[in-house]
């Protein structure tokens, strides 16, 4: 009944629809009556009695009870009227015609109360029904959201288009205000000055999470209301269960970093304990005076002190860079940069360590810049070759490579002779703690190669192992443009002087 | 200098004092401490050090801004102590005129050197100019403009001589790239860290026996550059 597209339905309308209604009911009865009035004759009352129920019940059917009643009284005054002698007069001399009569008024308002109310009956049933499949469609469209803004869009959607509001307001506040957000529909449309006609509760079990609001002008029934109620409580199911659900993620998370945070802890106090035990054991044997003052022990145990002291600083080093880039703090500072230098300077840097290996450094002349972190960058070269001195055999060879790629990336190779890695171990190597060989047989604290994977990461790269026909290799990409600017190529003056 | 330097050791790790003044008294000199800033540069003007040691992370002040204060009224040597990783306040303690840097931790050797280097500059500002650095088998001649490797005289270009004459004249001290760019190119030109790069590339290749690993031209990384001589 209501026109689609126009959601405000005045009054004025409404009482017009109504009014309508018993006009045509009127019409009905009055488009009976002519024929049957020139057809008088032939009938007889009791026909025409029976021919009268025929607008009864037709009206009470298409436009309802009142109606229906109205035309079963009218029916009785015209058949009064026109049909019973004396015609044209509200009297009735036969005691039969006014046992018709009588007959017919019980029997008209009789057919005309069960019409209504069969007819009452199915609105109702069909009523139900929509609310129903209006039901069935939101919680079929809320049950695979996992996110609270999702949900609430969803609801304020729905009960726009069920409820033909203005404008719906939806604020949630979650628990403790954590969640609290506002969706207003049509979204488009300024907010209405007016306080809204309906405000429902959004309520868990746990307690009020939010509130909707209706604007509009016609208020709402029973059974709208009824419903409403019924989508709030829908939605207020599903947003439990999402925030439940994040409840669950977070605790997994937190459940993931504890076990880290103990790993972490287990593992830095074996290897900060490793090189204390290393100095203090040197420290005092010097001190107790048993090492003579120009003996190669006392050279030896301070080389080891000395030697430690650098090893503790590493851990120490690597320790800050990981809580670094867990708290996501790492921030390179990038510039224009040589990987050629970076490397010279790592192997620099590395001094007695690399004795035992050989290295073979492949970075061409003509590798443009790549605007990286300079010192981060050593970090990373640093723990790959660290890695690789400590898992390839001695006298094999180490090889640096790097080179453009086409697609504006520098692709950096560190290839060792090392055994290779199982391939399931490959994607892990680069997570926190994860080692290939038991913890006992290699030193480390298995968070150099993670540490690399976070620099790489920060600098927009990507970070990979893979295991070649004779050894192993890191392999990372850089890319060389820089807020969207290429590598820079500075000319070089002309040789003379 | 004939009377024993005095040294002021601004820090305030205890250990750290007490070791350094142990060391630096055992090594002849006058040792003056203090655990905070203000502390410092009231030392400092009562009695003024001869180099003054400075820990960038103190308690009530900023260490660069002690470097800052001590600069409006002297010239002392100051070398700087950090951790590593604190580039950005190593670079902003130099520009505001310290003379050198020290990672946390360090050899007491690697302290000596600096606090050698740093003397040799202050008497050097103060009267004659060294003309002749020599590193290894190369010989710079300031006054000539002159390069010579293993007695070979090398070919630089106007630039690379500019650049390792800036180096050279200041060797054994650390140079920001900031200080190089606005000297050896224009001022205007100070964050095209791109030449300094490639110029260093160049210089290496011409005076280095391994050019990868190399011996005078040293990077310090995140910050400048230093260059090496014999002692």
């Amino acid at each position: 009944m209501i026109p689609k597209g126009n959601i405000r339905m005045s009054r004025p309308i409404h009482n017009f629809q109504i009014l309508l209604k018993y006009i045509l009911a009127l019409l009905t009865l009055t488009l009976t009556t002519a024929p049957l009035y020139l057809l008088r004759e032939d009938l007889g009352t009791p026909l025409v009695a029976l021919l009268f129920l025929i607008p009864v019940g037709l009206t009470t059917t298409f436009w309802g009870l009142g109606p229906g009643i109205m035309v079963a009284f009218c029916a009785f005054l015209t058949f009064n009227f026109f049909f019973i002698e004396p015609y044209y007069t509200f009297s009735v001399h036969h005691t039969r015609d006014l046992l018709v009569l009588i007959v017919f008024l019980v029997t008209a308002v009789i057919i005309s109360q069960l019409v209504g109310r069969a007819q009452a009956g199915m609105t109702a049933a069909m009523a139900r029904e929509r609310e129903a499949t209006k039901l069935y469609e939101l919680s079929t469209s809320l049950a695979g959201l996992q996110e609270d803004r999702g949900i609430a869009r969803v609801l304020a959607e729905q009960v726009l288009q069920t409820f033909k509001p203005e404008q719906i307001e939806l604020s949630i506040n979650g628990y403790a205000k954590v969640n609290s957000f506002k969706i207003q529909l049509p979204s488009l449309a300024p907010s209405l000055a007016r306080n809204s006609e309906a405000s429902i509760p959004v309520q868990t079990g746990r307690g009020l999470v939010g509130i909707i609001h209706l604007w509009r002008a016609n208020p709402l029934t029973q059974a709208e209301e009824r419903l409403l109620k019924t989508f709030a409580s829908q939605g207020a199911m599903a947003l439990e269960r999402a925030w439940l659900a994040q409840a669950e993620t977070r605790t997994q998370v937190l459940e993931e970093s504890d076990r880290l945070k103990s790993a972490l802890l287990s593992s830095v106090s074996h290897e900060l304990r490793t090189p204390l035990s290393t100095i203090k054991a040197a420290i005092t044997s010097l001190r107790s005076g048993e090492v003579s003052w120009n003996s190669s022990a006392r050279e030896d145990l301070l080389a080891a002190v000395d030697d430690e002291t650098d090893h503790l600083n590493r851990l120490v080093g690597n320790l800050l860079d990981m809580s670094r880039i867990e708290s996501g703090a790492l921030k390179p500072k990038r510039q224009w940069n040589l990987l050629g230098e970076i490397v010279g300077s790592v192997i620099a840097s590395l001094g007695k360590l690399i004795e035992n290996h050989k290295l073979e450094i492949d970075i061409p002349e003509n590798l443009p810049f790549v605007p990286v972190d300079y010192v981060l960058m050593e970090q990373v070269f640093s723990n790959l070759i660290s890695n690789s001195l400590k898992y390839a055999p001695a006298d094999t060879t180490i090889w640096i490579h790097a080179q453009a790629e086409k697609d504006s990336t520098v692709h950096v190779q560190v290839c060792n002779q090392g055994p290779p890695v199982p391939e399931e171990h490959l994607a892990r190597i680069f997570d926190k703690f994860y080692r290939v060989t038991a913890a006992d047989r290699v030193t480390g604290t298995g968070l150099g190669l993670s540490i690399c994977k976070g620099i790489i990461e920060a600098h927009a790269g990507r970070i990979w192992a893979e295991n070649l026909p004779d050894g192993f290799a890191f392999n990372f990409t850089l890319p060389l443009n820089w807020e969207g600017s290429p590598p820079p190529q500075p000319s070089i003056e002309p040789e003379a002087i | 200098m004939n009377k024993s330097p005095r040294v002021l050791v601004i820090d305030d790790e205890p250990q750290i004092l007490r070791a350094l003044r142990t060391i630096l008294t055992e090594k002849k000199f006058q040792v003056t401490i203090a655990s905070r800033g203000e502390e410092g540069l009231a030392l400092a003007a009562a009695n003024p050090p001869d180099i003054v040691i400075l820990d960038l992370g103190l308690p009530d002040m900023d260490g660069i801004e002690v470097c800052a204060h001590l600069r409006e009224w002297t010239q002392v040597p100051i070398i700087v102590l950090s951790v590593r990783d604190n580039e950005r306040d190593k670079v902003a303690a130099l520009d505001k005129g310290a003379d050198d840097y020290l990672s946390k931790p360090f050899g007491i050797e690697e302290l000596l050197a600096r606090v050698r280097v740093a003397f040799r500059h202050s008497a050097l500002t103060q009267g004659h100019k060294e003309t002749i650095v020599k590193a290894g088998t190369l010989t710079i001649d300031l006054a000539k403009y002159m390069i010579t490797r293993d007695g070979l005289e090398v070919k630089l270009t106007a630039t690379e001589y500019k650049l390792l004459a800036y180096l050279a004249a200041n060797n054994g001290r650390v140079l920001t790239h900031q200080s190089i760019l606005s000297h050896v190119w224009d001022p205007a030109e100070a964050d095209h860290i791109e030449y300094l790069r490639v110029y260093m590339r160049q210089l290496r290749k011409k005076l280095e026996a391994d050019p990868e690993r190399p011996q005078f031209l040293l990077t310090e990384p995140g910050i400048g550059y230093r260059f090496i001589a014999d002692e």
